[in-house]
């Protein structure tokens, strides 16, 4: 039996943080939004990251499932993207004229991208789809936007909920909902709005959070993208959770399908600060037009940076050897459940899995489960999906499955 | 940002549907209604209907007014809310004999009520008083969550979101609240139950306080261990997305 850890020095830090800055850590990475369950189960700050291990504070060594919400895709501290980004920094980065990093890196994403005819950078997945849906509504002259329930597109108020604290009814009054994979629905919709719908915008698959990860139906996306053609809507991917990971030429390409606009950010750049739009040479013009910029969109680290990370994805046919990662480690934890008798549904992209112990509806087994796990030194989360990265090694997994089988174990005891 | 008639529905489940505990709670008010044997029924055209029953030194909340001693009609829900902010007098339309309940047991019922729902700072420095009060806005809150997630139209979309179960509210280990979500209608159980899918308990009875009064947010707490969540935790989510609606109501 391991040796499960304590978190003394993740506390003191957060109850500095907690006299400082709201909610002490905020975001997706805080321990509400993180669904941190039981809070003393889980570290709250690192210390050092190495490849596929995060460190925290009391020196607690994990493997990092989480891959910082998706930037890690081939390790921290990947050697030939920080080299690339410390030869652009001599250079220079922020600086009053764009270094020509960022022609390069836009041609590689169109080299790269299937559906991409041009490039456009900011900073945050969300920065990239406010543009995508700016974009559309300023090429079509309409209003609405449509988007299918369990989604999320970023923290803009027009992507969130009426009922999110500083959003007003006005900032979403124009979003229409539809079920995922319900053609019909969706077919509706645009009969009811004729000529007002200027997007669809959606991830490539479901992966919404506190539910199994939904695939679209065979055919799902080629009706869609038949809908959007025939009404004059922009068809909008937001590929910023799942962008290479299922296909270095974007989720659209792997589903067989074109979107007008893709979002990318996670991915880009190994966790350098980077997102990109891209597009339809039929949007260009329109994008041309639009007053959208940012202190530090036009930095050439990043950008350095980005460009590494593709080529070395490229060069290790990423999607592919994250699949096969995902699958080693899918197969280990569904036997691991098994032993102890317990139910572990992994539904998602295996390169983006997410967990669910099937046998209690209201996930409070599950929750148990993962927090045997995080103490013993792997960093899942509860309710969002997990990240592969490519410095996970065999012997990761099988690391982490010993780790799932004791979990389920203690578990199992205590029930 | 609020309705008069969500605030109808609050005032009446959740404001006078706290008396039944009051009545529980509160020396003064188990005298009042002590030798009642009566039933007080409010009815709101384009709101809510309800009513207050006293019998056996008990008070309980029913939901039909049409058998009531007395019924108190009102033309519309803000002139019912007008009632609670004390700037409507009602006259009943059944039970006009009864009037000597209205003035001489209801009306002080209210008035106690109200001087634990708006309590000075000086009576809150007494602990016994802290907690009856911080109780009693305990099971209003709860009431109202229910009341916003069904009439309120920012509370519905909340509510929409909320997968059928059982939602536990704690205060510690011994004040324990349910709420059930059903096809995405909410409605405080009378019981407890065993049976829940999510919860969210708070520390104490102190840090109860500092949440309902906007001093500390849920958010924050939970990092520090003083909110604990668990289970379907997007019901607790989406819940205290309502909660937030609530002080917007009873500002």
């Amino acid at each position: 039996m391991r040796k499960t850890y304590t978190y003394d020095k993740s506390r003191e830090a957060f109850a500095r943080a907690m006299k400082v800055i709201p909610s002490g850590i905020y975001g997706h990475l805080g321990p509400a939004e993180g669904c941190y369950t039981p809070v003393e189960a889980f570290p709250f700050y690192s210390s050092k990251a190495q490849g596929t291990y995060v460190w925290d504070l009391d020196g607690n060594r994990f493997i990092d499932y989480m891959c910082a919400y998706g930037p890690n895709v081939l390790g921290y501290n990947d050697p030939d993207v920080d080299a690339a980004a410390a030869e652009q920094r001599a250079l220079g980065d922020c600086t009053t004229l764009p270094s020509t990093k960022m022609v390069e890196f836009a041609e590689l994403l169109v080299d790269t991208v299937a559906s991409a005819d041009w490039a456009f950078f900011a900073k945050n997945g969300n920065d990239v789809t406010t543009l995508a849906v700016m974009t559309a509504r300023a090429y079509t002259h309409r209003k609405k936007i449509v988007f299918f329930k369990g989604y999320y597109h970023g923290v803009s108020p027009w992507t969130q909920k009426i009922d999110y604290a500083g959003v007003i009814e006005e900032d979403v009054m124009h979003n229409i909902y539809v079920p995922w994979n319900d053609l019909d629905t969706l077919r509706k919709v645009f009969k009811e709005n004729e000529g007002q719908i200027a997007a669809v915008i959606s991830q490539p698959y479901m992966h919404g959070n506190f539910m199994d990860n939904v695939m679209p139906a065979p055919g799902f996306w080629q009706e869609v993208r038949k809908m959007c053609t025939e009404n004059g809507t922009v068809l909008v991917v937001d590929d910023v959770r799942a962008g290479f990971r299922l296909d270095i030429a974007g989720s659209d390409h792997y589903f067989g399908f074109e979107a007008d606009l893709i979002c990318f950010c996670k991915a880009l750049a190994n966790g350098y600060n980077v997102s990109a739009l891209c597009g339809k040479e039929f949007l260009k013009n329109t994008v041309s037009g639009m007053s959208y910029t940012g202190s530090y969109w036009l930095s050439a680290v990043p950008f350095a940076a980005g460009i590494a990370c593709i080529n070395k994805m490229k060069r290790l046919d990423m999607p592919r050897t994250l699949i096969e990662k995902g699958e080693k480690l899918k197969s280990g934890l569904i036997a691991a459940a098994e032993q102890s008798g317990f139910d572990l549904r992994v539904t998602g992209a295996p390169s983006l899995f997410y967990l669910r112990i099937a046998d209690d509806p209201t996930l409070m087994l599950h929750q148990e489960w993962i927090a045997e796990c995080v103490k013993r030194g792997v960093f899942f989360t509860n309710h969002h999906n997990h990240f592969i990265n490519a410095a996970l090694t065999d012997a990761d997994i099988a690391e982490t499955v010993d780790i799932a089988e004791e979990a389920f174990a203690v578990v199992k005891k205590r029930h | 940002m609020t309705d008069a008639k969500t605030l109808a529905y609050i005032n009446l489940h959740a404001i006078l549907g706290s008396i039944p505990y009051l009545c529980e709670i509160d020396e003064r008010a188990k005298e009042l209604i002590k030798n009642e044997k009566v039933s007080l029924g409010f009815r709101v055209k384009g709101g809510p209907s309800g009513a207050l029953c006293f019998a056996n030194g008990k008070a309980w909340f029913a939901a039909e007014c049409d058998s009531c001693n007395i019924i108190l009609p009102f033309a519309s829900p803000e002139k019912f809310n007008g009632m609670i902010d004390g700037t409507v007098t009602p006259i009943p339309s059944k039970g006009f004999l009864k009037l000597g309940f209205l003035l001489k047991k209801f009306m002080p019922l209210t008035d106690i009520l109200s001087s634990y729902l708006r309590a000075d700072e000086k009576a809150l420095e007494d602990p016994v008083f802290f907690e009856k009060s911080t109780l009693l806005m305990f099971h209003l809150i709860a009431n109202a969550i229910a009341q916003i997630g069904n009439v309120d139209k920012v509370g519905q979309a909340s509510a929409s979101y909320i997968v059928d179960g059982v939602i536990k509210l704690a205060i510690g280990d011994e004040h324990k609240l349910f709420i059930e979500a059903k096809d995405h209608t909410l409605r405080v159980l009378p019981d407890a139950t065993e049976k829940f899918s999510s919860f969210m308990r708070f520390e104490d009875i102190k840090l109860a306080r500092d949440l309902f009064d906007g001093r500390v947010n849920a958010v924050a707490a939970v990092g520090e261990g003083k909110v604990r969540i668990g289970g379907m935790i997007s019901q607790v989510d989406n819940v205290n997305r309502i909660l937030d609606r609530v002080a917007l109501y009873l500002a």
